[in-house]
C-alpha cells in the first residue's frame, strides 16, 4: 500500500498541490528520481567527510607526535610536516581538490570519491594535527612525570596517560573540524562528483527553480551541523566541570 | 643503597647542583631540607633520572643508572615518587591509578593488581574510595592514593618531593602518618619537606641543601639543636619563627 502511495506521488502530485508553492516543492523534491538524487548526494557527502576525518585524525595524530617529539632522527621529518601544514593552510581547498584529481591523478577513469576522500583526509589531517598537538601540551608535565616514575615506557605513558587525557582535550576541536569538513564537501562538484549541491543543481537545470533545491541543501546541511555543534559545547562544559582538579 | 658520585647538574648557564656526592644506605630514612630554589627537586629528580645529570654518576642498588647500558625503566620500578602536586591520573579511579603500573609493566594481571590494589588502599585508609576518581577527591585523600600508587610496584626505595606542602593544613597529618607507617616497616626513604617535626621523629640523617651542595648533615638531635653552618642556623630561625 504504502510503496504505492509512495511512487504515485513520484508521477503526480498529491490532491492539492497541483499548483504554486507546494506543485514547486514536489516538482523539485518529490518527483520522479529527484528525492534519490540528493539523498545520494547526502551519502556522497557523509562518506567523503566521515572517511576523510578518519584518514585526518591518523594523519593528524602521527604528525602531531613527530612535530612534538624533540628527537634529533626525526629532524627531517619535522621539517616535512612544517612544510605540509603550511600547504594545507595556505592553499583553498577546492585548489587543491583540483589539483589532486586534475595534476596528481589526472586520469578519468579513477575514481572519484577515494580521490576526494583521499584529498579531505590529507587536508583535513593539517589542521588535526594542530589540533592534537595542542592537546598533548595541554596535559600537565606531570603526568608524564608520574608515568615514567612509576616504570612505564615513554610509550606506554604516551599511550595509556597523555593520549586519552589530550583525546579528551582536544575532543570539542575535533567536533568542530569535522563540521567544517562536512560542510566543504560542497566543492566536490568542480571534479565531477555529485553531492547533494550538484544534485540540486542538475534538478535545478530540468525544473528551472533554484530557490527550492538550494534551500534544501543549506536546511539539510544546517541539520548536520547544528546537531554537533551542540554536542561540542557540550563536551566543552563537561571538559571545563572536570577541570577543577 | 643509592650511590652519588659527583653530581652536577645546570640548566643552561644556571648551575643548580655543585658536585654532590653522597650514600644513602638501606633502611635509612633521609630528610632534605633547606630553602627554595637550593637544588633539593632536582636532586631527588636525578636520582630517578626524571632529570639527566650534567655530569657524574648515580649507583642505585649497585647498578650504575648513569651508564648508557642502564635499563631505566625497570629501575624506577624499584623507586617510588611522591610529587607535591599528586600527579594522579585523572581518568582512572583511584583503584585505576593503582593497577596501572604493575599491569601494564607485566608485574601482575588485572586480578592480581586488582587485590593487591585494594589492600594498599585499605592500608592508607581509602578503601571506600576505590572507584572515585581524582577529581571526587580530597588533598590529603589524592596524595594517599599516591603514595599507594607508587607502593603498588613493590619499591625498595621511596622518594617524597614535597608532599605535604600543597595541602591544606588539616590534611597534613593524614599524609605524614601514611609516611610514618612506612618508615616504621623499614623502608628506606628520601624525603624533602619543611614539615621539621617529621624530620625530627622520622628522619635517621637529616640533609641541608643550599646552593646546590650539602651544605651541613646530621642526625636530627644534634642538627637541630647545635647546627654549625652559619646558613643552617639562618635557616631554622626563619623556620621557626613563621
Ligand atoms: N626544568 C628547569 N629548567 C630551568 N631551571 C630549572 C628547572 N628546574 C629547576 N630549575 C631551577 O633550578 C633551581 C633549583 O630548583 P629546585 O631543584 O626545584 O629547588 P628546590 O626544590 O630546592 O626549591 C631553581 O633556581 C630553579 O629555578
Ligand atoms: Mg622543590
Amino acid at each position: 500500500m504504502i510503496p504505492l502511495i509512495l511512487s504515485s506521488i513520484r508521477e503526480v502530485p498529491p490532491l492539492g498541490w497541483e499548483e504554486g508553492l507546494l506543485w514547486d516543492i514536489w516538482n523539485n523534491l518529490l518527483r520522479g528520481d529527484r528525492p534519490f538524487m540528493l539523498l545520494r548526494g547526502l551519502g556522497i557527502s557523509a562518506r567523503i567527510a566521515v572517511f576523510g576525518a578518519m584518514i585526518g585524525w591518523v594523519i593528524g595524530f602521527s604528525v602531531a607526535l613527530i612535530r612534538i617529539s624533540k628527537s634529533k632522527i626525526l629532524a627531517l621529518l619535522r621539517a616535512i610536516t612544517t612544510v605540509y601544514i603550511s600547504v594545507i593552510r595556505g592553499v583553498p581547498l577546492l585548489v587543491q581538490l583540483m589539483i589532486w584529481w586534475f595534476v596528481i591523478v589526472g586520469s578519468a577513469d579513477a575514481d572519484r570519491l577515494f580521490v576526494c576522500i583521499i584529498c579531505f583526509g590529507v587536508s583535513s589531517g593539517a589542521y588535526v594535527s594542530e589540533v592534537f598537538r595542542a592537546g598533548i601540551l595541554s596535559v600537565d608535565k606531570g603526568q608524564t612525570e608520574a608515568g615514567r616514575s612509576v616504570g612505564l615506557s615513554a610509550f606506554k605513558t604516551m599511550t595509556l596517560i597523555v593520549f586519552p587525557q589530550a583525546v579528551k582535550n582536544a575532543l570539542p576541536a575535533l567536533v568542530n573540524d569535522f563540521t567544517i569538513l562536512f560542510k566543504d564537501t560542497s566543492v566536490v562538484g568542480f571534479i565531477g562528483m555529485v553531492d547533494m549541491l550538484r544534485a540540486a543543481n542538475h534538478i535545478t537545470a530540468f525544473t528551472f527553480n533554484s530557490f527550492i533545491p538550494l534551500i534544501t541543501v543549506a536546511i539539510v546541511y544546517w541539520s548536520v551541523v547544528t546537531p554537533l555543534i551542540a554536542l561540542m559545547s557540550r563536551l566543552e562544559r563537561r571538559l571545563r566541570k572536570s577541570d577543577s582538579r | 643503597m643509592i650511590r652519588v658520585e659527583n653530581l652536577s647538574k645546570s640548566f643552561g648557564d644556571l648551575s643548580v647542583l655543585n658536585n654532590i656526592t653522597e650514600e644513602i644506605k638501606e633502611g635509612e630514612r633521609v630528610v632534605i631540607i633547606g630553602p627554595s630554589g637550593g637544588g633539593k627537586s632536582t636532586f631527588l629528580r636525578c636520582l630517578n633520572l626524571l632529570e639527566k645529570p650534567t655530569s657524574g654518576r648515580i649507583w642505585v642498588e649497585d647498578e650504575e643508572i648513569t651508564s648508557k647500558k642502564c635499563n631505566i625503566n625497570a629501575v624506577r620500578c624499584k623507586m617510588g615518587m611522591v610529587f607535591q602536586h599528586f600527579n594522579l591520573f585523572p581518568h582512572k579511579t583511584a583503584l585505576g591509578n593503582l593497577t596501572l603500573a604493575p599491569r601494564h609493566t607485566g608485574r601482575m594481571e588485572k586480578r592480581k593488581a586488582e587485590e593487591f590494589g585494594m589492600e594498599l588502599l585499605e592500608r592508607v585508609g581509602l578503601k571506600d574510595k576505590a572507584y572515585s576518581y581524582p577529581a571526587q577527591l580530597s588533598g590529603g585523600q589524592k596524595q594517599r592514593v599516591a603514595i599507594a600508587r607508587s607502593l603498588a610496584m613493590k619499591p625498595h626505595i621511596m622518594l617524597f618531593d614535597e608532599p605535604t606542602s600543597a595541602l591544606d593544613p588539616e590534611m597534613v597529618g593524614e599524609v605524614l602518618d601514611v609516611m610514618r607507617g612506612l618508615a616504621d616497616e623499614g623502608m628506606t626513604m628520601v624525603v624533602v619537606t619543611h614539615e621539621m617535626s617529621f624530620a625530627r621523629d622520622v628522619g635517621s640523617r637529616i640533609l641541608f641543601m643550599c646552593d646546590g651542595i650539602i651544605a651541613e648533615q646530621g642526625v636530627p638531635g644534634k642538627f637541630f639543636t647545635n647546627p654549625e653552618n652559619p646558613r643552617t642556623q639562618q635557616f631554622l630561625n626563619s623556620i621557626i619563627q613563621t
